[in-house]
């Protein structure tokens, strides 16, 4: 089933959240929606979930309007990055709790629970009680918890944002891997480039509640649409066109007024005494290190994979890998 | 840009038509409850106090009662009596709050638990104390041959002073617990000496709290009947004024203008605590303080401190003592004569109290419940107001309400006339009439509850009931749990609202007390207040016992 989101809006009062938002999530697709904190990530997710309402536009899934349809009986899963377990039960209550919910017979259950359990790599946890738990494995009973009813839709908020990095990174390829193999279509919130990029088949930029680009992780990181996603996900240096021109770079016929957006791995650096650009600072990150230059009066980024063989103050000349940069809307 | 303004209509939030009938009854039934026993009996206060003797409406009931001479007496005995009282409590209050959170203190537990006593009884149990020490007959006096002035101004502010500490060190303490170490590691690092830093930093964290408990202290007392019929004496203040005007002499109108003089100055305090609050705040995540050892201000505090704790520890044993006594002070030989009381309705009030405090605390912790379900529910404009709304009645003396109740309910033959002289007139007048600190309890607990395990409750599927059986209550149970026996322990002691209630035919324990004190049976009047204190006692053991067996079964998970 195919999820179809058109020219969906959202007001509080007279706030828009949401602007003209299209989308769809086609199956067994995962989607990502990309943007910092008030983007409207969220806001969408929670409208989708049917936990928000919205005010124009249209969502089908599979041809039927959600929007007669209440969260109730929308039959999704929804995964909070407070993990939102029920304090009073214990990892398997927690998983069979929507099973209950629909009056299965206790055997099938159990069954379930048990495959779940299996699923998420918490057989012997099956008795603790929520606090008993670390994070990492709280988060795990909570997709186990959102998987078992058989989901038409996951709908993922934030669901490692609570985690310390290690967990974080096990976890993300663990749903990844769980959503392939379950073919389920899933739409993640998160604020986390990499997150955005390692897991998405989809990634939905958003910015200021609207849709910014819609693109392959890969789309998105080398041919950003507009500033805002060059700025947000990577870093970019921004050139109006009579800078770009010194590199020997002009725009497409027809296009004018854009910025070109140059990735700092594209641009290289050599030490030149008569060089005309000065190194600003070198940021170190251990498996590369970040320069700044000034540049005619620019600050331009750029990445050495190698220790820097210039220091701070040197002069140096710059030049560009052959076909870097993109040119973008401002 | 400049589109039409349209009418949105929001989709997408199909609420099943249970849940919105739900979500109605919620609200609803408690509004309707503010409505008939809080809102209508005050506004018919109001209105009696503008009804003339001769059937016009004017403020003929204003000019006269401000044209008594003695009424203006009154008016600055009240603000006296109650003026000192804050005093007394505030600064007592925060010696105790800081000795007991901020400094080693030897024997807490003695300080603690001397802070319990004066909670366990009526407020007049105090100056039933008092006298027994100080007064005619006191203990002291028949020992030592010298008789201190107990009666008046001076025995009301002890008297009150001692039952309004307690709240004020609770509040202070509340205060004290939420500073962050982190400010007082910096200032010592700056070099800041530990006055400086309780100047700089702790006195500013607590104004709020100061304030608060002042406030406190002063409403709790200034329409306090108990202490004032028993040690008052000839010092004639707002309470006993008003009691004397409409029980004394029929005067209910009279009354009325009175209640609402009373309830200027409660007002006014509560309006100024509001606006003081609104401009506090407490951090998230602070790091609590640890206590310290310093002797030159441990000594003195420890020594304060531990002496109140006698004292309030003395009084209320006296009262148990005397319980047991002949005939105080001159046979003091012991005797159970004093329980084996007859007179004044005998046991019969102890049991209506009981009774009456378990439907308070049934119904209030119900009504209390549905309502902050409901505020919570609703978009924050109208929650701000229902907020508002359930807090007002602590500005309402006791004893306006109890009146308020008089005027409204004591008429025949329409429909709330058949209430008068119930039980359940009773148990609602002192529901709403501790409505406001019933309701912030059950707020903090709510906003326990995670917003997003309801809305997991609703994603898989499952609906209100499913939302309250497994999100809401099992968090919200040891919150249910105090709101009902404080409720049930208040609904035990309180007697300014309650003494315009009580008929020939129903009558509670606190009354009682003060009948039989005033019929000369001071000692069975402390063996019936024992009793009470003993109900209490019960029920606060009854409490802790729950909430440790509930804390047995651990549910503490990641929750914030």
């Amino acid at each position: 089933m195919t999820l179809d989101i058109r020219g969906l809006s959202k007001f509080y009062g007279t706030w828009q959240a949401l602007k003209e938002i299209d989308l769809s999530v086609g199956e067994s697709e995962f989607v990502c929606l990309l943007g910092p904190s008030g983007c409207g990530k969220t806001t969408l997710l929670r409208v989708v979930a049917g936990l928000e309402s919205f005010e124009g536009g249209e969502m089908t899934l599979g041809g039927r309007d959600l929007a007669t349809i209440g969260a109730r009986d929308r039959g999704f899963g929804i995964v909070f990055q407070s993990y939102s377990l029920f304090p009073q039960m214990t990892a398997a209550q927690n998983i069979g709790y929507g099973l209950k919910l629909r009056k299965r017979p206790q055997a099938e259950i159990s069954a379930r629970v048990e495959e779940l359990l299996a699923l998420v790599g918490l057989e012997e946890f099956a008795g603790r009680l929520p606090w008993q738990l670390s994070g990492g494995q709280q988060q795990r009973v909570a997709i186990a918890r959102a998987l078992a009813v058989e989901p038409a839709l996951l709908l993922l908020d934030e669901p490692l944002s609570a985690l310390d990095a290690r967990v974080r990174a096990g976890l993300r390829s663990e749903i990844r891997q769980m959503q392939k193999r379950l073919g389920i279509p899933t739409i993640m919130v998160t604020h986390d480039q990499e997150e955005a990029l390692t897991m998405a088949d989809k990634v939905v930029c958003m910015s200021a509640g609207r849709i910014e680009q819609i693109g392959s992780p890969a789309d998105i990181y080398t041919r950003p649409a507009t500033r805002f996603v060059a700025d947000f996900v990577g870093s970019s240096t921004l050139l109006p066109e009579e800078r770009a021109a010194g590199f020997g770079i002009v725009p497409p016929a027809g296009q004018s007024g854009r910025l070109f957006a140059l990735r700092p791995e594209d641009v290289l650096v050599r030490p030149d005494a008569t060089g005309p650009g000065r190194v600003r600072s070198i940021t170190f990150l251990g498996n590369v290190s970040r320069v700044e230059i000034d540049w005619q009066g620019d600050v331009i980024l750029a990445e050495t994979h190698r220790l820097p063989d210039f220091t701070e103050g040197a002069p140096v000349t710059l030049s560009l890998q052959p076909g870097a940069g993109v040119w973008v809307a401002p | 840009m400049s589109k039409p303004v349209e009418k949105r209509i929001p989709r997408g939030l199909d609420q099943p038509i249970g849940e919105r009938l739900f979500q109605h009854v919620v609200l609803l039934v408690p509004l309707a409850g503010l409505a008939l026993f809080f809102l209508y009996p005050l506004a018919i206060v109001v209105w009696r106090s503008f009804q003339q003797r001769d059937g016009a409406v004017g403020v003929g009931n204003y000019r006269e009662i401000l044209a008594l001479d003695h009424l203006w007496g009154v008016v600055s005995n009240s603000l006296v009596m109650s003026g000192l009282t804050a005093l007394i409590s505030v600064s007592l209050g925060l010696v105790i709050a800081y000795a007991l959170n901020r400094t080693k203190m030897p024997l807490r537990w003695l300080v603690s638990l001397a802070l319990i006593l004066p909670l366990l009884a009526p407020s007049l149990v105090q100056a039933l104390g008092l006298i027994f020490m100080f007064g005619r007959n006191g203990l002291v006096t028949y020992l030592t041959g010298i008789e201190m002035q107990i009666y008046g101004l001076p025995g009301l502010v002890i008297a009150n002073s001692m039952y309004a500490l307690p709240q004020a060190v609770m509040i202070m303490a509340v205060a004290l617990r939420h500073a962050d170490r982190r400010q007082y590691d910096a200032a010592l690092v700056l070099g800041a000496s530990p006055w400086r830093r309780f100047v700089d930093i702790t006195l500013p964290a607590l104004r709020f709290g100061i304030l608060s408990a002042a406030f406190v202290c002063f409403t709790v007392t200034i329409t306090d009947f108990g202490n004032a019929a028993v040690i008052g004496g000839n010092y004639r203040v707002l309470a006993s004024e008003i009691y004397a005007q409409v029980v004394g002499q029929m005067n209910f109108n009279m009354g009325a203008v009175v209640g609402i003089l009373l309830l200027i100055p409660t007002l006014l305090a509560f309006y100024l605590e509001k606006v003081a609050a609104q401009r506090g705040g407490t951090g998230e995540g602070a790091i609590p303080v640890e206590p310290d050892r310093w002797a030159p201000r441990d000594i003195p505090l420890w020594l304060a401190a531990h002496l109140t704790a006698l004292f309030l520890i003395a009084i209320v044993a006296v009262v148990v003592f005397a319980s047991f006594v002949q005939l105080w002070p001159y046979k003091m030989s012991l005797t159970l004569k004093n329980y084996n009381i007859t007179t004044q309705g005998g046991y019969d009030p102890l049991w209506t109290s009981l009774y009456a405090s378990l439907i308070t605390a049934a119904f209030g912790t119900l009504m209390l419940f549905a309502l902050v379900l409901a505020q919570r529910k609703m978009p924050r404009s109208s929650a701000r107001l229902v907020y508002l709304l359930a807090i007002i009645p602590v500005g309402v003396p006791g004893l306006v309400l109890g009146l308020s109740y008089v005027l409204s309910f004591n008429v025949k033959p329409v429909f709330p006339g058949i209430l008068y002289g119930s039980v359940l007139l009773i148990a609602f007048c002192n529901f709403y009439h501790y409505h406001s600190q019933g309701f912030l309890t059950m707020v903090t607990g709510i906003r326990n509850v995670p917003k997003q395990l309801e809305e997991t409750v609703t994603t898989i599927g499952g609906g209100t009931w499913a939302s309250l059986r497994d999100a809401i209550i099992p968090i919200m149970v040891p919150t249910l749990i105090s709101v009902f026996f404080f409720l049930f322990m208040r609904g035990m002691v309180t007697l300014s609202a309650v003494i315009f209630l009580i008929t020939p035919k129903l009558s509670v324990g606190a009354v009682s007390v003060m009948r039989l004190d005033q019929a000369g049976s001071s000692t069975q009047a402390a063996a019936f207040s024992v009793l009470i204190m003993l109900t209490v006692l019960v029920a606060m053991g009854l409490l802790r016992a729950i909430l440790r067996l509930q804390e047995a079964f651990p549910k503490r998970g990641a929750w914030h």
